[in-house]
């Protein structure tokens, strides 16, 4: 088992994916970081998906995305983010909205947060700018 | 509790700490609502569910095989519903760690690809899985896979086929539930059972489909499909924690194989 080839294949694949909308160069930036990060779980044998979403943070805002997650595996979800955001957060909910209980990580552009659901179903996944301006971010997710 | 061994490599000072429930918030139905949902993110790979599954019991994946399809469909609509199936195939044929199979498969994935004006794309795609599996990179063979979905997503994307990549999403979708309930049904145990409760995926799905064109929509199979689908929907809504009887798994082992058998079909459903 190679992990670093898997992260590579994902970041062979940056331009491949399937999006609504053409990435912007920041959210490429940001997705290579996510990436990065990511990969550091790979090495944990967690499986780096191919999708991820790419936006924008505004001060005092958060993006929501829902997915779709099984009971039995483990998650990383990981985020990079470009200047002038300082610093970003995850938060993660179940499907009636509560906030569940994470491992988090973060190193200022950078963080990321693990969990194992309990219970097959939708999930939340709300990325936060905690502090700097508006800018872009991209969120990958990891499993095993 | 997901360990942060690997984290130390990344030779930084990250802030590692755990979310405490005290601290917790809350989401509004409203935002609920509004959470951004694609096919690229919010639907899981038959990998992922072939993961969880293989988590509570030894499956046999080489007895998941199917025979040989045939990959000579005019009916776009049902070559996009096959060639998510055969995805899921890909991802079966991993977990068999069968290098051959998985090599098969991706034969199958690039006529199916070429059917749909695709294959160019996918012709450096098909060259990697073969070299992958050579090698036994099997991690690196399940996110290859998913890019080769999405390669073909986003080719149909380019050639104003955009209606057909929620039908690739549907077929992996319904090929990996046919193999895991049928594999729950024989040798059946709560924790397994417990990956099958997806009414939001489905639900998700059945969206995607109410907004494709008219025309696509009134063709016998995608109709059929979609008519199905809420059914199903209704089937895997079991409450949180709860795991499904081994009957209620049946049944929806049942209706996923009759929509598999009608993908598979030459002949129009009925």
């Amino acid at each position: 088992m190679k992990p670093w080839l898997s992260l590579f294949a994902s970041i062979v694949t940056l331009t491949t994916s399937v999006v609504l909308r053409a990435d912007t160069d920041a959210e490429v930036r940001a997705r290579k970081d996510a990436l990065e990060l990511a990969g550091a779980f790979a090495n944990d044998g967690f499986n780096i998906r191919d999708g991820h979403w790419c936006g924008v943070l505004r001060p005092h805002d958060h993006t929501l995305i829902a997915l779709n997650l099984y009971a039995g595996n483990q998650y990383w979800f990981s985020v990079g983010t470009v200047e002038p955001i300082k610093k970003a957060a995850i938060t993660v909910f179940d499907e009636t909205g509560k906030q569940v209980t994470t491992e988090t990580y973060s190193n200022e552009e950078k963080a990321a947060a693990g969990f194992a659901p309990e219970s097959s179903g939708q999930y939340f996944v709300a990325i936060d700018l905690l502090e700097g301006e508006e800018g872009s971010f991209c969120l990958v997710y990891s499993y095993k | 509790m997901i360990r942060l061994v690997a984290l130390a490599m990344l030779a930084l000072i990250p802030v590692v700490s755990t979310a405490k429930a005290e601290e917790a918030r809350r989401l509004s139905a409203d935002q609920m609502t509004k959470a951004v949902g694609t096919d690229s993110i919010s639907v899981p790979t038959p990998g992922e569910l072939f993961a969880a599954l293989a988590k509570t019991e030894k499956i046999n994946w080489s007895a998941q095989y199917r025979g040989p399809m045939p990959t000579t469909y005019s009916n776009r609509a049902q070559i996009a519903l096959n060639l998510g199936g055969l995805i899921a195939d890909g991802f079966i044929a991993v977990e068999a760690k069968d290098g051959q199979q998985v090599k098969n498969i991706g034969s199958d994935i690039m006529k199916l690809g070429k059917a749909l004006g695709v294959s160019e794309q996918l012709l450096s795609r098909g060259n990697s899985i073969n070299e992958f599996a050579e090698h036994n990179e099997w991690d690196t063979l399940q996110a290859e896979l998913e890019a080769t979905e999405n390669e073909v997503k986003s080719s149909m994307q380019s050639h104003a086929d955009q209606e057909l990549v929620i039908l690739v999403t549907l077929g992996g979708w319904i090929r990996g539930t046919q193999v895991v309930t049928g594999a729950i049904v024989k040798n059946y145990n709560e924790s397994a059972a417990k990956v099958l409760r997806q009414p939001a995926l489905v639900h998700f799905m059945q969206a995607k489909l109410n907004e494709i064109s008219p025309e696509l929509r009134q063709e016998p199979l995608v109709k059929s499909m979609s008519g199905q689908l809420n059914g199903i929907e209704k089937l895997v809504s079991f409450p949180g924690g709860k795991a499904p009887s081994v009957e209620e798994v049946r049944k929806v082992n049942e209706a996923v194989d009759k929509l598999m058998t009608e993908i598979e079909s030459k002949e129009p459903p009925k």
